[in-house]
């Protein structure tokens, strides 16, 4: 096995390393900080779904992600769960179908999704 | 020629003599995908805009750092953070500010990210070592171009969506066969600048 590695200056790594990881970490601390400043309170269930979701994020239920599933789910538009072609039936269904029953709507309004 | 006839003329010819969608071919998806309302055509120009000159000016000076450390080869990974991180900003604000544009925009406001327009006019302003005022004026003119076909074409889109279409072209069929027909009269625009 004779790889030519030799000829990378390890400076040139060295350098790379820094400047990427710098700049990631410039633009990681911008984002954090506007999201804090930029937040929207959002229904806490919409979060708590999404968690129950697969979160492959592949967008096979027609929403453009799990975020997007789960506010549909919760907001009663998306009537089935199954739309989710990842997810198990025991695993992400079923809880899904138990939570939405036992949190309903402020005004007491039940949205459960069939499998 | 003054530096600053060069820059108007620089903006004018990537606006509208090489327009990024109708000759060059970059940033079509969201072209065709969110051009059925005027309103919304708007918005995503601006927000493409906006992406692409923040993301000018940023990558400009990066570019200079990446040639001086000899990392040239990293640039496209670069870019490509700065734009995502854009992207990523931008869509904040809009969810802050406005819900129903955030809804209207859907998958097409983070897919700026992929929207090859971006990443095309930094890599252009790189790999053609163009200063700084030519970099800030080819992103301006490619992006007020995007802006100006996406508007001009959801214009024509929905007078279309009025008409009798023939049943086999309803839709995108039609759209796509306008956005050719525009393209071939923007080829009439060729040799305006020398």
């Amino acid at each position: 096995m004779n790889i030519v590695l030799a000829s990378v200056n390890p400076l040139t790594i060295l350098w790379a390393v820094l400047i990427l990881g710098g700049l990631g970490l410039v633009f990681g601390v911008a984002l954090a900080l506007a999201e804090k400043f930029l937040h929207v309170e959002e229904d806490h269930r919409i979060d708590d779904v999404a968690k129950m979701l697969p979160n492959a994020n592949c967008g096979a239920c027609g929403y453009a992600g799990c975020h997007d599933l789960a506010e549909a789910l919760v907001k009663g538009e998306a009537k089935k769960v199954s739309l989710c072609k990842v997810g198990k039936a025991d695993k992400n269904f079923e809880p899904i179908i138990q939570y939405l029953d036992s949190h309903p709507d402020e005004d007491g309004t039940k949205h459960v999704p069939t499998l | 020629m003054s530096y600053f006839v060069s820059f108007l003329l620089a903006i004018v010819s990537a606006m509208l003599i090489d327009n990024v969608v109708l000759s060059r071919f970059y940033g079509i998806c969201s072209f065709v995908g969110v051009s059925n309302k005027l309103k919304n055509a708007f918005s995503m120009g601006l927000a493409v805009t906006f992406v692409i000159v923040v993301a000018a000016l940023i990558c400009w000076p990066l570019y200079l750092l990446l040639e001086l450390a000899g990392l040239s080869f990293l640039r496209t990974i670069v870019f490509i953070l700065v734009i995502a991180s854009l992207v990523q900003l931008i869509g904040f604000f809009i969810k802050k500010y406005s819900p129903s544009l955030y809804k209207a925009l859907g998958i097409y406001l983070p897919l700026i990210t992929t929207n090859c327009a971006v990443l095309g006019v930094v890599e252009e302003n790189a790999s053609q070592a163009l200063d700084f005022g030519m970099s800030m004026a080819n992103a301006i003119g490619t992006s007020l171009g995007f802006l100006f076909v996406i508007v001009l074409f959801s214009a024509i889109r929905i007078r279309i969506a009025d008409t009798d279409t023939p049943k086999a072209f309803k839709g995108l069929p039609i759209a796509l066969v306008t956005a050719a027909l525009l393209a071939m009269a923007f080829t009439g625009l060729g040799g305006m600048v020398g």
